[in-house]
C-alpha cells in the first residue's frame, strides 16, 4: 500500500493506493501516530486508490478514530469504491463514519 | 484440473504469498475479478487468525488448498496444527454501535462468513480444517435451491 499524507490548512490528507492487509495496516498506524502526536486532530482518508481492504485495515481506521474522539478530533473518509465500499457496509463502518463522494465534497464539508 | 496447494510457516511474512497464489489459481480458472477480491479477504482473514493466535508463540505450518469440486464450486481449505478453534462458534460482532462502543477486534470471521456462501469447520487428527464454498455465480445457486424445493 502506498501512503500520500499531506498537511492543507488545519486537515491531514492522507491518499491511500493499492491494499490495506494486516501486512501493510501497520504503515497507516505509524503515519496517523506521527500526526496525532503533532496535535493533529482532523484527519481525512481518501480511497479512492485503494482497491481492497480487510479487518486489520477497519482496525487501523477505527484506533484512529477512537483516538481522535478523545482529543474531540474528527475522521472523515472519501470516495469508497468496490471491495472497500463493500467491506464498510457490511462491517457497519458506513453508519459510524462520516463518509463522503469525493475528495472535494469531503474537503467542503470542513 | 490443477489444484492449488501451499504450506508455510505461519508468518506474517508469508500472507502475500499466500493470496497472490490464490488470486492467480482463481483468476486462472475464470473467477471474476469482484468474486476473486472477496475469496481473497476469507482467507487472508483465517490466515491472520491463524498466523496471530494458533500456535501461541511456537512455530508451525499453515497449508492452503484449492480444487473445484464436480458441481463447479470452488473449494478452499486452509489447515493448521493449533488448539481446536472452531470459527463458525464465534459470536456475531455488534455493527451498529458507535465509534466509542465498538470493538476492536471480532470482525474478521464475521467477514468470512459473508464472503463465502458455505463455511464448515472439522478437526481431523492434530489438525483444524476450515473448508469454504464459492459458488461460480450467484444465479446457478439459486436456480438449484429452486430445485430442492420443487422436489421436496
Amino acid at each position: 500500500m502506498e501512503i500520500d499524507a499531506k498537511k492543507e490548512g488545519q486537515t491531514v490528507i492522507i491518499v491511500l493506493t493499492g491494499r490495506m492487509d494486516a501486512v501493510s495496516a501497520p504503515q497507516f498506524d505509524k503515519t496517523v501516530d506521527d500526526f496525532i502526536e503533532q496535535g493533529e486532530t482532523r484527519i481525512l482518508i481518501d480511497f479512492k486508490t485503494l482497491e481492497y481492504i480487510s479487518s486489520a485495515g477497519l482496525q487501523s481506521i477505527l484506533a484512529l478514530a477512537k483516538r481522535l474522539e478523545i482529543t474531540s478530533g474528527t475522521v472523515l473518509l472519501s470516495d469508497l469504491n468496490g471491495a472497500v465500499k463493500e467491506v464498510f457496509e457490511i462491517s457497519g463502518f458506513s453508519s459510524i463514519f462520516p463518509i463522503f463522494d469525493n475528495l472535494d465534497a469531503a474537503k467542503a464539508s470542513i | 484440473m490443477s489444484l492449488l496447494h501451499i504450506i508455510l510457516p505461519a508468518k506474517m511474512d508469508n500472507l502475500e504469498n499466500f493470496i497472490q497464489s490464490l488470486s492467480m489459481w482463481l483468476q486462472q480458472h475464470g473467477m471474476a475479478t469482484e468474486k476473486i477480491h472477496r475469496v481473497e479477504l476469507a482467507v487472508e482473514e483465517a490466515l491472520v487468525n491463524i498466523i496471530r493466535y494458533a500456535y501461541e508463540g511456537q512455530t508451525g505450518d499453515v497449508e492452503l488448498r484449492g480444487g473445484i469440486t464436480d458441481d463447479q464450486r470452488f473449494v478452499i481449505e486452509i489447515l493448521d496444527s493449533g488448539a481446536p478453534f472452531d470459527v463458525c462458534t464465534l459470536p456475531k460482532p455488534d455493527i451498529h454501535c458507535s465509534i466509542r462502543d465498538r470493538k476492536i477486534g471480532g470482525l474478521g470471521v464475521f467477514l468470512i462468513q459473508r464472503m463465502v456462501d458455505e463455511l464448515l469447520y472439522r478437526r481431523e487428527g492434530d489438525k483444524n480444517v476450515l473448508t469454504m464454498f464459492i459458488n461460480r455465480n450467484n444465479g446457478r445457486l439459486a436456480s438449484s435451491r429452486q430445485d430442492i424445493h420443487a422436489d421436496a
